[in-house]
């Protein structure tokens, strides 16, 4: 690892405080009720987005992938850690019988057999890196192996992720339908009412946070950093360079797919519910969202994104419910046109305009909003700012 | 029951020699004779002869006298005559009575309408074979309204009861009818009722005929025949049968098959026109938009408005204003033109915002495609909720044109109107895609523009402007798809998100940048779409499964069906 600069030095000083905050002192608030359990577990949905967010940015900002496909991974992680959930309310559903409701509500009378083994929780574990893992290595497969980039990639994905929807609206899915999962009792025999059951889990999203964080952190300084990198800013020359650029992406694809799913897996036993509008395409492309407000090609960008968007969020379905989607929207051009950076460029501008502002006080121009013209192959727009 | 049938037969029989007397006869008095007759056979006789008549006012009458409505008006010495009580009772519960045998009021010999209170009265008598007589004539005198459609419901009504001594009566109707369906219904449901007779020989007629026919609707009651016929051991009639049976299977598959095809052409054509705005857009600008599905919605909510403005008129709460348009109350004929003017206009509406779009976000991301994606998702979002404020977030209601509705049944296979048209129109609109961009001056500079822009700007083609053009185009050819959508589905703010993934993956197969490729992807989706969902019975199904063939059929040629060549290795 090269040594580090003082800007990573500050970086990683200020990340430090920040998880000491979230991990030790946000809890502590939280037990000696400074902090209510609805703001703590109203931040652990947003440290949940954080992951997600994160596993957008290392595909879109690090590697010139734009997947619309992520909330399909974040929710099947969902999925598997709700069939867990589903097996623990045992009998105290609204029909008092061993299996889960909507079975019960739609003639079942025992459980299909790929329920049986969610009831172990290292199973239903297993599961949530597996299944995703899987479908992620086998449609990375397909995707990578045929070239499918740019645009084409981020096409394909939506479509992946509109199927899947599709499928899981469906109640012959026998994972719920319509309604998804609800009604969650237990976890891992903690009663999820529970705050301290709450604060847990608020405590072991902000670690998985913090790991996930750090390894890609460490990732991004290694070899297999910079290569992906390179591959974002010109496939075709590491190509040639004797890189097999697709083994590289599908690993990368892999990853994201995992980092989403556990997200999605923390984040149902929090939120209490899971249904087949979580992997809708939209999702996803709020995901997308998060990462570009907070910042793409930095790691922090996505968690700031995350947190900031959904902070709005909360505010404005109460404050303005009709007009949250016109300040998404609008929100998503702005950032688009004016601050192709995000967030965490605003210092870095404010700098530069500082200093073009000394240097000729005579005329003050403000900055160019549009970004700069770009070679046409180089697929993200902002110049990472790392 | 035998011998009523019989009775009833014969009196048929009867009446079919003398039917060229008793026709003649007003239906009336022949009602009016029946209702005096002194024997029941008689009676029976005079008012099964009223079967098929085209009177509509037998009907009422006869539904009258079985309801004890029908009374014996009878003057001292003179002959009583029968009377409907009609109109509102006066004070001393008198009504007022009309004569069964014209029709006109009852007058006294002053002339003066005689008022008659029912209680004094002695209602027309009738047995229970009377009243069968009369259910028999009721149900059979539909047979002969001059409405076709009325004669059709009528005939396949009393022919799947098969009830054998209906025959006679179809058959004559058959000597005369000369609508086509309709007599084609009277020969199945001659040969229908034909199965339940006790000869083996005419249900082996009748079978025969039935397999002429492929009669898709006898085909229970040829299975029941054939079953009947193997515990008889009657072998020539149930290998008949069964041969009747494999023919209306083949012509059932045909007609699946035809209908498929024909739902998959349809299917396609609507991909093809929510599309081709956007192999324009995207296929040859490369500029990913996202809020194509709302360009779309804005062509059907154009409709929707055309639409009111033609009729009622409609107030749009406008952001919290309130904005009333007034209707042109129109009716009629001239009403259901306004899906003529709706055309042109959600072009125009859709065409305007594209080129509002294009020049205010997508000119600063030509070269940027995935950031044009993530703007124009934004506007999408934004547009999506200007449409639920200005109209509401349910979906509202757009009524075709009678022209647009209605079907054409062409040898059992229906053919909605709607769906032909969408064909026909999908083929003007590639024609006239075609026509712009091969036969005009615009077509030129688009095609040199997309070709090579440097170079093009070279020319001294003004670029900005061929861009903002194109995609006013593509812009306004999905309001036009919306127009049409309006006709089919409902209209509601997230019109357009129901179509923009079948958009995209219409594109991509059909290979980018080539409009042809737009084309046969887009029948080729539409029909695997339809063939999947005949064969798995259960449309999301085959929904995934089309996305799932469109990713691997990625694989076999990433780039689409047919390639733009380049030498370019990003392209």
């Amino acid at each position: 690892m090269p040594s580090l600069s003082t800007r990573h030095k500050i970086e990683l000083i200020a990340v430090g405080v920040i998880a000491l905050f979230f991990i030790v002192i946000f809890p502590l608030l939280n037990a000696h009720g400074m902090v209510s359990n609805f703001t703590i577990n109203l931040w652990g949905k947003y440290l949940c987005y954080a992951l997600l967010a994160i596993s957008v940015d290392l595909l879109w900002g690090y590697t010139g992938l734009l997947s619309l496909g992520q909330a399909l991974f974040f929710s099947l992680g969902g999925y598997m850690m709700g069939m867990y959930l589903m097996r623990m309310i045992g009998e105290l559903g609204q029909y008092k019988k061993p299996i889960p409701d909507f079975l019960v509500f739609l003639g079942w009378t025992d459980l299909p057999k790929f329920w049986v083994p969610f009831s172990s929780f290292p199973f239903a574990a297993a599961m949530i890196l597996l299944l995703p893992g899987l479908l992620a290595l086998v449609f990375g497969f397909l995707a990578f192996r045929s070239r499918v980039k740019g645009v084409y990639f981020s096409i394909l994905t939506q479509a992946l992720t509109y199927g899947a929807s599709l499928m899981f609206f469906r109640n012959d899915m026998l994972m719920g339908g319509n309604n998804g999962f609800t009604d969650f009792k237990f976890i891992l025999g903690y009663d999820l009412r529970d705050a301290v059951t709450q604060r847990g889990l608020f405590i072991a999203t902000a670690v998985v946070l913090l790991i996930v964080y750090v390894g890609l952190r460490v990732l991004s300084y290694t070899k297999f950093g910079l290569v992906q990198k390179a591959i974002r800013d010109g496939e075709n020359r590491v190509l040639f360079s004797g890189y097999a650029t697709a083994h590289f992406k599908l690993f990368i694809f892999l990853i994201a797919a995992l980092i989403a799913s556990i997200g999605g897996a923390l984040y149902v036993p929090q939120v209490g519910i899971i249904n087949p509008s979580e992997m809708t395409p939209d999702k996803s492309l709020e995901a997308v969202v998060w990462c570009a407000v907070g910042g793409r090609a930095t790691l922090i960008g996505p968690i700031i994104g995350a947190i900031g968007v959904n902070s709005l969020k909360s505010w404005a379905s109460r404050a303005a419910p009709d007009y949250w989607l016109v300040i998404l929207g609008g929100m998503f051009v702005i950032v688009v046109l004016l601050l192709p950076g995000g967030i965490v460029s605003i210092p870095a501008r404010l700098k530069a305009l500082w200093q073009r502002f000394n240097k000729k006080p005579a005329e003050p121009e403000p900055p160019k909003p549009a970004a700069p013209p770009q070679e046409p192959n180089v697929t993200p727009a902002s110049t990472p700012s790392l | 029951m035998r011998t009523y049938i019989r009775l009833i037969f014969t009196t048929l029989t009867l009446w079919l020699a003398a039917s060229s007397s008793l026709s003649a006869a007003e239906p009336r008095a022949t009602l009016v004779e029946a209702m005096l007759a002194d024997n029941d056979a008689r009676k029976i006789e005079l008012i099964t002869s009223l079967a098929g008549e085209v009177d509509e006012s037998i009907k009422p009458l006869l539904i009258a006298w079985r309801e004890d409505g029908l009374y014996l008006y009878e003057p001292s010495g003179a002959t009583p005559v029968p009377v409907q009580l009609t109109g509102e009772k006066d004070a001393d519960d008198a009504r007022a009575a009309v004569r069964v045998d014209t029709g006109a009021p009852l007058v006294d010999a002053e002339g003066k309408p005689v008022h008659l209170v029912a209680g004094d009265l002695n209602a027309v008598e009738h047995t229970s074979m009377l009243r069968r007589a009369m259910k028999g004539v009721l149900d059979l005198i539909d047979i002969g309204s001059p409405d076709a459609k009325k004669r059709l419901q009528a005939i396949q009504t009393i022919g799947f009861a098969q009830e054998t001594d209906k025959i006679p009566a179809f058959q004559k109707r058959l000597a005369i009818e000369e609508n086509s369906k309709v007599r084609r219904a009277l020969r199945e449901a001659i040969a229908v009722t034909q199965l339940k007779d006790p000869s083996d020989a005419v249900k082996l007629a009748a079978v025969k005929e039935l397999k002429e026919l492929h009669s898709l609707s006898s085909y229970d009651l040829i299975r029941t025949a054939m079953r009947e016929a193997d515990a008889a051991k009657s072998t020539e009639l149930a290998t008949e049968a069964k041969a009747a049976l494999v023919a209306i299977d083949n012509h059932k598959s045909n007609i699946n098959f035809f209908g498929t095809l024909f739902r998959g052409l349809s299917l396609g054509s609507i991909l093809l026109i929510v599309a081709i705005g956007l192999a324009i857009t995207f296929g040859l600008m490369g500029v990913i938009n996202m809020a194509h599905g709302e360009m779309i919605a804005i062509g059907a909510y154009t409709t929707y408005l055309v639409e009111n403005i033609f009729g009622a008129g409609i107030t749009i709460p406008f952001f919290g204003f309130s904005l009333a348009i007034p209707g042109m109350n129109t009716t009629g004929a001239f009403y259901q033109t306004y899906f003529l003017f709706a055309l042109p206009l959600s072009f125009l509406t859709a065409a305007v915002v594209g080129i509002g779009l294009e020049r205010s976000i997508i000119r600063f991301l030509y070269r940027r495609p995935l950031e044009s994606l993530l703007a124009t998702w934004g506007v999408s979002l934004l547009l999506q909720q200007g449409l639920k404020l200005m109209f509401g977030s349910n979906n509202v209601q757009v009524s075709s044109p009678s022209y647009l509705s209605g079907n054409w049944t062409v040898n059992d296979i229906i053919f909605g109107w709607n769906r032909v048209f969408v064909i026909g129109f999908a083929g003007l609109i590639v024609f006239g895609v075609w026509l712009i961009l091969t036969k005009t001056p615009l077509g030129l500079l688009i095609r040199s523009v997309m070709q090579n822009r440097g170079m093009a700007s070279c020319m001294g083609v003004r670029t900005e402007r061929v861009n903002m053009l194109t995609f006013g185009l593509g812009s306004g050819l999905a309001g036009l798809a919306g127009a049409f959508i309006s006709q089919i589905g409902n209209v509601g703010p997230s019109l357009g998100q129901n179509y923009i993934v079948d958009c995209f993956m219409t594109v991509v197969v059909g290979g980018v940048g080539n409009l042809a490729g737009t084309i046969y992807s887009a029948l080729g989706i539409g029909l695997v779409d339809q063939s999947l969902q005949q064969i798995l019975l259960n449309p999301v199904l085959g929904k995934i499964l089309v996305l799932v063939a469109i990713i691997l059929f990625l694989q076999w040629r990433p780039s689409g069906l047919f390639v733009t060549r380049s030498r370019n290795l990003d392209d």
